[in-house]
């Protein structure tokens, strides 16, 4: 096997082992994102928070979550505290999986849009 | 078949007949058995006693039996000098002398019945059409059971300071009460309870009391803080013939001229508005006319001053550049001085709460703020009753109408408003007007969450519900979101576009408010709109049969979200807040298993309708079909499952 092809081989390889990982990696995402949803119906985030994370109002304005900026830190933080009217849930009601899975799910939701692409929102 | 009886009973009987003919009418009216009966009976122990027949099917000769007036026929004349158009009514006997007079002396004509198949229904109707009208549509019940069932949403109308003129029927003497069912709905004293929530009752004793009171009860109802008023009606002053027509008068109607506030409190108002850098003006139940809005608009205006409107009424255009009601913390926090006006809750509006294990609240305004308040809230409050929420520190109390003391206010920022200053009260306009549009733009890209998702989320059916109506002549007469989407979408521009809330936030006030609400905006022709929530339309289903009789156009548009999600949402936070079932708060909260059909429910009630409407797409095209519906002059309804905010 000549120099070349070696590294045709190599590069090869290697570009199937790459695919893997990235497929692992978006499986894995996957399964956190659906986990996410999961947990997120299932404890109530979306009583207050909406179903699309698009926020709503309890005693004040709930703000909207989907596509959420917040650091991990943070938002575990405001998850375990519980800001204002917001209620606190410990650890022994939800996980920090369950957290990260929330997150991730928050994440893959479509942000805000450009409302011009909206003919219903210009009138 | 012999011709001739050989019934002793039939021989008794024509033996009687023959004696009552000849003793005359006063024998007929007695009970008393026959002496031939008699007779029958001792020769035969063993005979059964027989009804008296005569007595039983013949009318005694000296009980009238036909009358040509009634004392309810006079009561109908001192409403019609009223001017009141309907009454809401669930029908009952104690009431019965004053409903047939109604009909038939009256024509049912100011005021015209309306049928409602529950008293709540029938006051929440008499709200809403008030606060449309700009008067009081009456509403009759019966005195116990029928107050008990109206007393909730009595307490709604009383919260919102909305005018409802209430009669109930009364059986006062206890002789004249047949037994049974009159005993148990007749009552001493039957306003007692309601009285914490009527501004004033009375339970006249004769015709000319009545017509002093009827006229007095409109008049304290329409005076600011206008509020429910109540009549007892005796049974037998409804009833009984009138003795003497001649003699009664009914008192000539002048409505009191609401008070404006003390002309020096006003300038002194004035000088600290005028002076300031950041004035805000915070209002609520204020608009009670149609030039309300108008005023408000031109005072802030004059002033180029932050509003921030609570929606009580229709009181601020909703696309006015000084509008700033998304952007309440923000302008109090930078206020130095406040105008409340018409405020209910003053603390809740200018301080923040936390609901929490240790409830705390802190300013949400600086320190050394100056906070006016003009409004008729202090001339008038009850004790039981916490309607009239926290106490706030203010600097300086007007006792006066907002809306009749704006003029004045408006005035004076005018005059005192010079040159320079006027510069500045116009670039701060320009940049509320940039803060206004900005908050806008948030709204519409807000708004784009969730945009195809099912359950449909709360803005986009607000968005697709716009489109309908945009181009038509539209009130929004109800509305069950909690969240304002309506307010931050559209354009509010028209005093009758927007009718307030509950009041007592009492539910099972939409869905009849808005029906009475629609009932006054029919003979303006415009289109009115109800987004109307589930949870209160399973309180009062009832609404939509009386919507479809009366043939009131109006489309409720069900939020069906399928739940009391308000108190979910409260559920959720204590069972997070003990750290235990966290998956379980829909239990005794949701309104699913089974989901109801709110459109077959209202096809039930005669209703036109379509739903459960899931996918977003097909919302519009229903939505459409319904508002042409509407513009037929029929009620209308389109069940969207919705997200819950």
């Amino acid at each position: 096997m000549t120099s070349f092809n070696r590294s045709l081989v190599l590069g090869l390889v290697l570009l199937v082992l790459g695919a893997d990982e990235v497929a692992w990696s978006q499986s894995a995402q996957a399964d956190d994102t659906a986990s996410g949803k999961r947990v997120y119906i299932s404890v109530g985030c979306f009583t207050c928070h909406g179903r699309s994370g698009q926020g709503g109002s309890f005693n004040y304005p709930v703000p909207a979550l989907a596509r959420t900026a917040l650091p991990v830190e943070a938002f575990n933080a405001i998850v375990r505290t519980g800001p204002n009217d917001m209620p606190a849930y410990p650890a022994s009601v939800l996980s920090d999986k369950d957290l990260a899975d929330i997150r991730a799910f928050l994440r893959s939701l479509p942000g805000r849009r450009p409302a011009e692409d909206f003919p219903l929102l210009n009138q | 078949m012999s011709t001739k009886s050989s019934d002793p009973r039939v021989a008794s009987r024509r033996h009687f007949l023959k004696s009552a003919t000849l003793t005359g009418a006063a024998a007929l009216a007695s009970p008393v058995v026959p002496v031939a009966q008699q007779s029958q009976e001792k020769a035969s122990a063993r005979s059964v006693p027989q009804p008296n027949l005569a007595a039983e099917t013949q009318p005694p000769a000296a009980d009238p039996v036909n009358q040509t007036s009634s004392g309810g026929d006079f009561m109908v004349d001192v409403l019609k000098t009223l001017d009141i158009d309907y009454i809401a009514i669930n029908c009952a006997s104690s009431f019965r002398g004053i409903h047939e007079a109604i009909i038939n002396y009256g024509q049912n004509v100011k005021p015209e019945i309306l049928t409602c198949p529950h008293e709540e229904i029938a006051v929440s109707m008499a709200q809403g059409y008030a606060k449309i009208e700009g008067r009081p549509m009456a509403m009759m019940c019966h005195g116990v059971v029928g107050l008990q069932h109206a007393s909730m949403a009595l307490y709604n109308a009383w919260c919102d300071r909305v005018p409802v003129y209430v009669m109930i029927g009364n059986i006062v003497e206890a002789d004249k009460r047949a037994p049974g069912a009159e005993w148990v709905h007749s009552a001493i004293d039957p306003a007692a309870l309601v009285r914490d929530f009527v501004k004033w009752d009375d339970q006249p004793a004769s015709l000319q009391h009545f017509a002093e009171s009827a006229v007095r009860a409109y008049k304290i109802a329409m005076t600011p803080p206008m509020a429910p008023v109540l009549l007892s009606l005796d049974a037998e002053l409804q009833e009984n013939p009138i003795p003497d027509r001649g003699r009664l008068r009914i008192p000539r109607l002048t409505t009191v001229t609401p008070p404006a506030g003390d002309p020096v409190a006003i300038a002194e108002a004035v000088k600290l508005l005028v002076a300031a850098e950041n004035p805000v003006v915070v209002v609520d139940r204020y608009a009670r006319t149609s030039a309300g809005m108008a005023r408000l608009v031109e005072f802030a205006e004059a002033l180029q001053c932050a509003v921030v409107d609570q929606a009580g009424r229709m009181n601020f255009p909703s696309r006015h550049p000084l509008n700033q009601t998304f952007r309440r913390a923000a302008v109090v926090g930078q206020a130095d001085v406040i105008l409340a006006i018409e405020m209910n809750d003053l603390w809740g509006t200018i301080n923040s709460f936390a609901d929490r294990i240790v409830r705390s609240s802190r300013p949400i305004f600086k320190p050394g703020t100056k906070i006016v308040t003009l409004g008729t809230r202090d001339l008038y409050l009850k004790a039981n009753y916490q309607d009239f929420g926290r106490f706030q520190d203010v600097d300086l109390a007007i006792a006066g109408d907002g809306e009749a003391s704006l003029p004045a206010l408006t005035d004076q920022v005018k005059r005192l408003a010079d040159a320079s200053r006027r510069s500045a009260l116009e670039t701060r306009g320009k940049r509320l007007a940039d803060l206004h549009q900005a908050t806008r733009e948030q709204a519409r890209a807000e708004a784009t969450l969730g945009w195809d998702s099912s359950p449909i989320t709360t803005a986009r059916l607000c968005a697709e519900l716009w489109a309908q109506i945009k181009d038509e002549d539209w009130s929004l007469v109800g509305n069950g979101i909690r969240i304002l989407w309506p307010q931050r979408l559209w354009k509010f521009d028209k005093p009758y576009q927007w009718n307030g809330g509950a009041g007592g936030a009492g539910i099972g006030y939409n869905a009849p408010a808005s029906a009475g609400a629609a009932l006054a905006n029919k003979r303006h022709g415009r289109i009115s709109i109800a987004i109307q929530g589930d949870g209160d339309l399973m309180f009062v289903p009832g609404t939509l049969w009386t919507a479809a009789h009366h043939r009131i156009p109006i489309l409720y548009v069900v939020h069906n979200n399928r739940a009391y999600h308000q108190e979910y949402m409260y559920l959720q936070a204590m069972a997070a807040r003990h750290g235990r079932g966290i998956t379980n708060a829909h239990i005794g909260t949701t309104l699913t298993d089974p989901n109801v059909d709110y459109a077959a429910v209202s096809k039930g009630f005669g209703v036109y309708a379509e739903g459960p409407i899931t996918d977003p797409k097909d919302l519009g095209p229903a939505l459409k079909r319904a508002v042409a519906v509407v513009k037929r002059g029929e009620p209308a309804l389109v069940d969207v499952v919705t997200d819950p905010r």
